[in-house]
């Protein structure tokens, strides 16, 4: 599988695939000290798509694609990603869990 | 593979990390899970009984496999400690350059200012 150079496109497409099949798309980081390479894979075993890199400021970025799984994964994929992205979180989160747990 | 508290688990990931920076890779694997088996998830399902998911966070060097579970309660927390190790290791990517070039750019100026004083100072 080719690598996706275009991180906006990456972080797109990976969430379009996980949502499509929740139960069997799982989200791999691949970190190699010695050569100072990082590698996000996300896939669905049909499906692959990976994103490489060896620039510290893509690591920030990874941790938005990183928080945005954490929430997806721990509280179901139909949850409102904007929250995620935005920078008030925190002010968010009692409601969501409200809404969680009617479900 | 045993399923780790949150701590423990992040104690663990650390020490991963510290032991391949020589050689080797990490692999950190984030899914979705119910933690259940199949004829668990369909005596639930036929139940009519909601099925609860968890996130499955699993850690390996090649050799060592770890793993734990979190929650929608304590995702945010360990979010935020995972993000801290992973800042704190992953050393080895390369800064960018342009703030180099703004470094040297500075530095330029201030011998610049600090020449044009002392001269007039001679004169």
């Amino acid at each position: 599988m080719v690598y996706i150079t275009s991180w906006d496109e990456f972080v797109d497409r990976t969430v379009q695939l996980y949502r499509a099949d929740p139960d069997s798309t799982r989200y791999v980081m691949k970190y190699r000290h010695c050569d100072g390479k990082l590698v996000l894979k996300v896939t669905d075993n049909k499906q692959c798509l990976k994103y490489k890199t060896d620039q510290s400021q893509e690591a920030k970025k990874m941790e938005k694609l990183n928080n945005i799984f954490f929430t997806l994964m721990a509280r179901g994929p139909e949850v409102d990603l904007s929250e995620v992205t935005g920078k008030e979180q925190t002010d968010a989160q009692p409601a969501k869990r409200g809404r969680g747990r009617k479900q | 593979m045993v399923l780790l508290q949150l701590d423990p688990f992040l104690n663990e990931l650390t020490s991963l990390f510290e032991r391949s920076t020589e050689k080797g890779s990490v692999w950190v694997t984030l899914k979705r899970s119910s933690l259940k088996s199949k004829v668990q998830r369909n005596k639930l399902a036929t139940a009519g009984e909601a099925i609860e998911y968890r996130c499955l966070i699993r850690a390996t060097d090649g050799k060592k496999t770890i793993s734990t579970s979190v929650g929608p309660k304590d995702h945010q927390r360990f979010q935020a400690s995972y993000a801290t190790i992973l800042k704190a290791h992953m050393t080895a990517l390369k800064k960018r350059e342009r703030k180099d070039k703004k470094k040297s750019a500075e530095a330029d100026k201030r011998e610049g200012s600090s020449k044009r004083p002392k001269k007039a100072l001679k004169v």
